[in-house]
Protein backbone atom coordinates (compact mmCIF):
# COMPACT_ATOMS: atom_id res chain seq x y z
CA UNK A 1 0.00 0.00 0.00
CA UNK A 2 1.05 3.42 -0.68
CA UNK A 3 0.80 5.77 2.12
CA UNK A 4 1.30 9.94 1.67
CA UNK A 5 2.21 11.33 4.67
CA UNK A 6 1.41 14.86 5.34
CA UNK A 7 3.74 17.18 7.50
CA UNK A 8 1.71 20.02 9.41
CA UNK A 9 3.74 22.25 10.89
CA UNK A 10 3.40 25.61 13.25
CA UNK A 11 5.36 28.49 10.54
CA UNK A 12 5.08 31.20 12.60
CA UNK A 13 7.76 30.68 15.23
CA UNK A 14 9.78 29.78 12.07
CA UNK A 15 9.07 33.00 9.47
CA UNK A 16 10.06 35.12 12.59
CA UNK A 17 13.39 33.83 12.30
CA UNK A 18 16.31 35.84 10.46
CA UNK A 19 17.74 33.60 7.17
CA UNK A 20 20.76 32.90 9.03
CA UNK A 21 19.11 31.25 12.27
CA UNK A 22 16.66 29.63 10.09
CA UNK A 23 19.72 27.96 8.46
CA UNK A 24 21.42 27.24 11.60
CA UNK A 25 17.90 25.62 12.80
CA UNK A 26 18.23 23.59 9.77
CA UNK A 27 21.73 22.56 10.30
CA UNK A 28 21.26 21.53 14.00
CA UNK A 29 18.02 19.34 12.87
CA UNK A 30 19.52 17.80 9.52
CA UNK A 31 21.23 15.04 11.30
CA UNK A 32 17.95 13.78 12.45
CA UNK A 33 16.27 14.40 9.17
CA UNK A 34 19.17 12.17 7.47
CA UNK A 35 18.24 9.76 9.84
CA UNK A 36 14.43 9.74 9.05
CA UNK A 37 15.56 9.98 5.08
CA UNK A 38 17.52 6.69 5.89
CA UNK A 39 15.01 5.06 7.30
CA UNK A 40 12.50 6.01 4.60
CA UNK A 41 14.93 4.62 1.90
CA UNK A 42 15.33 1.60 3.85
CA UNK A 43 11.52 0.64 4.04
CA UNK A 44 11.11 1.75 0.48
CA UNK A 45 13.97 2.72 -1.59
CA UNK A 46 11.95 4.58 -4.38
CA UNK A 47 10.09 7.27 -1.41
CA UNK A 48 9.60 9.84 -2.92
CA UNK A 49 9.12 13.32 -1.33
CA UNK A 50 8.59 16.98 -1.40
CA UNK A 51 9.20 20.14 0.82
CA UNK A 52 6.67 22.78 0.30
CA UNK A 53 7.55 26.79 0.53
CA UNK A 54 6.06 28.52 3.10
CA UNK A 55 2.44 28.93 3.42
CA UNK A 56 2.28 32.92 2.19
CA UNK A 57 3.88 31.79 -0.87
CA UNK A 58 0.41 30.24 -1.77
CA UNK A 59 -2.18 30.92 -4.49
CA UNK A 60 -5.60 29.45 -4.19
CA UNK A 61 -7.27 29.00 -7.51
CA UNK A 62 -11.54 28.78 -7.58
CA UNK A 63 -12.68 28.83 -11.49
CA UNK A 64 -16.28 30.36 -10.65
CA UNK A 65 -18.46 30.72 -14.03
CA UNK A 66 -15.75 30.04 -15.87
CA UNK A 67 -13.38 32.83 -14.81
CA UNK A 68 -10.25 31.81 -13.42
CA UNK A 69 -10.25 33.26 -9.65
CA UNK A 70 -6.79 33.64 -7.74
CA UNK A 71 -7.03 34.60 -4.15
CA UNK A 72 -3.78 34.34 -1.54
CA UNK A 73 -3.49 31.09 0.18
CA UNK A 74 -3.33 28.67 2.00
CA UNK A 75 -6.39 27.80 1.14
CA UNK A 76 -6.81 26.36 5.03
CA UNK A 77 -5.90 28.96 7.58
CA UNK A 78 -5.03 26.55 10.09
CA UNK A 79 -2.46 27.22 13.11
CA UNK A 80 -0.15 24.32 11.11
CA UNK A 81 0.06 24.35 7.55
CA UNK A 82 0.95 21.37 5.27
CA UNK A 83 5.06 21.68 4.96
CA UNK A 84 5.93 18.47 2.73
CA UNK A 85 5.18 15.87 1.92
CA UNK A 86 6.65 11.81 1.97
CA UNK A 87 5.04 9.41 -0.41
CA UNK A 88 6.42 5.73 0.82
CA UNK A 89 5.35 2.44 -0.48
CA UNK A 90 5.03 0.23 3.12
CA UNK A 91 2.93 -3.07 4.04
CA UNK A 92 0.69 -1.74 6.41
CA UNK A 93 -0.51 1.38 8.57
CA UNK A 94 1.63 0.58 11.71
CA UNK A 95 4.68 0.61 9.75
CA UNK A 96 3.27 4.27 8.28
CA UNK A 97 2.42 5.15 12.15
CA UNK A 98 6.54 4.01 13.29
CA UNK A 99 8.06 5.94 10.36
CA UNK A 100 5.65 9.27 10.89
CA UNK A 101 6.85 9.66 14.93
CA UNK A 102 10.31 9.43 13.37
CA UNK A 103 9.39 12.77 11.51
CA UNK A 104 10.95 15.35 13.42
CA UNK A 105 8.08 17.75 12.96
CA UNK A 106 5.67 14.97 14.87
CA UNK A 107 7.11 16.36 18.10
CA UNK A 108 5.42 19.75 17.46
CA UNK A 109 3.14 19.77 14.87
CA UNK A 110 0.78 16.45 13.13
CA UNK A 111 1.70 14.20 10.64
CA UNK A 112 -1.20 12.79 8.59
CA UNK A 113 -1.22 9.41 7.15
CA UNK A 114 -3.70 8.67 3.79
CA UNK A 115 -3.82 5.91 1.67
CA UNK A 116 -2.96 6.60 -2.00
CA UNK A 117 -5.41 5.66 -4.35
CA UNK A 118 -3.36 5.27 -7.29
CA UNK A 119 -0.07 5.21 -7.99
CA UNK A 120 1.97 7.33 -10.16
CA UNK A 121 0.82 10.32 -12.41
CA UNK A 122 -3.15 8.39 -13.35
CA UNK B 1 10.65 25.08 -11.25
CA UNK B 2 8.31 22.67 -9.56
CA UNK B 3 4.59 24.07 -8.04
CA UNK B 4 2.39 21.51 -6.20
CA UNK B 5 -1.42 21.98 -7.00
CA UNK B 6 -3.27 20.54 -3.83
CA UNK B 7 -6.90 20.01 -4.12
CA UNK B 8 -9.28 20.44 -1.88
CA UNK B 9 -12.94 19.68 -2.57
CA UNK B 10 -16.09 18.92 -0.12
CA UNK B 11 -15.70 14.45 0.16
CA UNK B 12 -19.56 14.05 0.18
CA UNK B 13 -20.06 15.14 -2.94
CA UNK B 14 -17.90 12.71 -4.57
CA UNK B 15 -19.72 10.32 -2.16
CA UNK B 16 -23.00 11.17 -3.73
CA UNK B 17 -22.08 10.30 -7.04
CA UNK B 18 -22.89 7.01 -9.63
CA UNK B 19 -20.05 5.21 -10.81
CA UNK B 20 -20.72 6.69 -14.20
CA UNK B 21 -19.98 9.89 -12.70
CA UNK B 22 -17.30 9.03 -11.38
CA UNK B 23 -15.81 7.43 -14.31
CA UNK B 24 -16.37 10.55 -16.51
CA UNK B 25 -14.52 12.59 -14.15
CA UNK B 26 -11.82 10.11 -13.82
CA UNK B 27 -11.59 10.49 -17.61
CA UNK B 28 -11.40 14.34 -17.15
CA UNK B 29 -8.71 13.86 -14.67
CA UNK B 30 -6.71 11.64 -17.34
CA UNK B 31 -7.23 14.42 -20.52
CA UNK B 32 -5.45 17.03 -18.53
CA UNK B 33 -3.31 14.57 -17.19
CA UNK B 34 -1.93 13.32 -20.81
CA UNK B 35 -2.54 17.42 -22.00
CA UNK B 36 0.48 18.34 -18.77
CA UNK B 37 2.34 15.31 -20.43
CA UNK B 38 2.41 16.00 -23.48
CA UNK B 39 3.37 20.11 -22.42
CA UNK B 40 6.16 18.65 -20.63
CA UNK B 41 4.86 19.98 -17.91
CA UNK B 42 3.55 16.62 -15.61
CA UNK B 43 5.67 15.68 -12.89
CA UNK B 44 3.72 13.58 -10.81
CA UNK B 45 0.16 13.57 -9.28
CA UNK B 46 -1.78 11.17 -7.03
CA UNK B 47 -5.10 10.99 -6.00
CA UNK B 48 -5.68 10.58 -1.72
CA UNK B 49 -7.90 8.17 -0.05
CA UNK B 50 -10.76 9.76 1.89
CA UNK B 51 -10.07 11.81 4.79
CA UNK B 52 -12.28 8.73 7.03
CA UNK B 53 -9.73 6.52 6.38
CA UNK B 54 -6.85 9.45 7.80
CA UNK B 55 -4.83 8.63 10.32
CA UNK B 56 -3.20 11.44 12.38
CA UNK B 57 0.43 11.13 14.56
CA UNK B 58 1.89 13.45 17.12
CA UNK B 59 4.62 12.94 19.29
CA UNK B 60 4.62 14.74 22.57
CA UNK B 61 7.26 13.91 24.82
CA UNK B 62 7.69 10.41 24.66
CA UNK B 63 4.47 9.67 23.81
CA UNK B 64 3.44 8.93 20.28
CA UNK B 65 -0.07 9.76 19.94
CA UNK B 66 -2.26 8.27 17.47
CA UNK B 67 -5.80 9.49 16.40
CA UNK B 68 -8.14 8.71 13.23
CA UNK B 69 -8.90 11.53 11.51
CA UNK B 70 -7.43 14.16 8.92
CA UNK B 71 -5.49 17.05 10.82
CA UNK B 72 -7.82 19.62 10.32
CA UNK B 73 -11.72 18.78 9.91
CA UNK B 74 -12.72 21.05 6.81
CA UNK B 75 -15.84 20.99 4.98
CA UNK B 76 -13.36 20.89 1.38
CA UNK B 77 -10.46 18.00 2.25
CA UNK B 78 -7.40 17.14 0.37
CA UNK B 79 -8.29 14.58 -2.09
CA UNK B 80 -5.02 14.65 -3.77
CA UNK B 81 -2.73 16.87 -5.84
CA UNK B 82 -0.20 17.71 -9.47
CA UNK B 83 2.85 18.46 -9.37
CA UNK B 84 3.75 20.80 -12.17
CA UNK B 85 7.05 21.88 -13.75
CA UNK B 86 6.31 25.61 -14.93
CA UNK B 87 8.64 28.49 -15.83
CA UNK B 88 6.70 30.73 -13.88
CA UNK B 89 3.95 30.40 -11.06
CA UNK B 90 1.39 31.91 -13.62
CA UNK B 91 2.20 29.10 -15.65
CA UNK B 92 0.97 26.91 -12.82
CA UNK B 93 -1.92 29.00 -12.12
CA UNK B 94 -2.81 28.50 -15.09
CA UNK B 95 -2.93 24.60 -15.17
CA UNK B 96 -4.10 24.22 -11.89
CA UNK B 97 -7.57 26.42 -13.41
CA UNK B 98 -7.72 22.99 -15.93
CA UNK B 99 -8.26 20.86 -12.90
CA UNK B 100 -11.63 20.01 -12.96
CA UNK B 101 -12.48 20.42 -9.02
CA UNK B 102 -11.41 24.11 -9.67
CA UNK B 103 -14.71 24.59 -10.32
CA UNK B 104 -16.44 23.59 -7.15
CA UNK B 105 -13.52 23.31 -4.69
CA UNK B 106 -10.26 24.96 -4.91
CA UNK B 107 -6.71 24.37 -5.74
CA UNK B 108 -3.69 25.68 -3.59
CA UNK B 109 -0.72 26.54 -5.75
CA UNK B 110 2.62 26.34 -3.86
CA UNK B 111 5.93 26.31 -5.21
CA UNK B 112 8.15 23.24 -4.24
CA UNK B 113 11.13 24.43 -2.16
CA UNK B 114 14.65 23.94 -2.77
CA UNK B 115 17.46 24.15 -0.57
CA UNK B 116 19.83 26.64 -1.52
CA UNK B 117 22.36 24.25 -0.57
CA UNK B 118 21.45 21.56 -2.54
CA UNK B 119 21.51 23.59 -5.56
CA UNK B 120 25.26 23.68 -5.60
CA UNK B 121 26.82 20.87 -7.76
Amino acid sequence: MKYALLIYGDEAGWSELSEEEQAKLRADVMPRWNALFEELGKADPNVGGKELDHGRTAKVVRVVGGERIVTDGPFAETKEVLGGVFLIELPDLDEAIRLAALIPVAETGSIEIRPVQSAGSG
Amino acid sequence: MQFMALIYADETRWDALSDDERQEIYGRYRALSDDAQKAGVMAGGDELGPTRDATTVRVRGDETLVTDGPYAELKEALGGYFLFECDSLDDALDWAARIPAAAHGAVEVRPVHVDPAEQQP
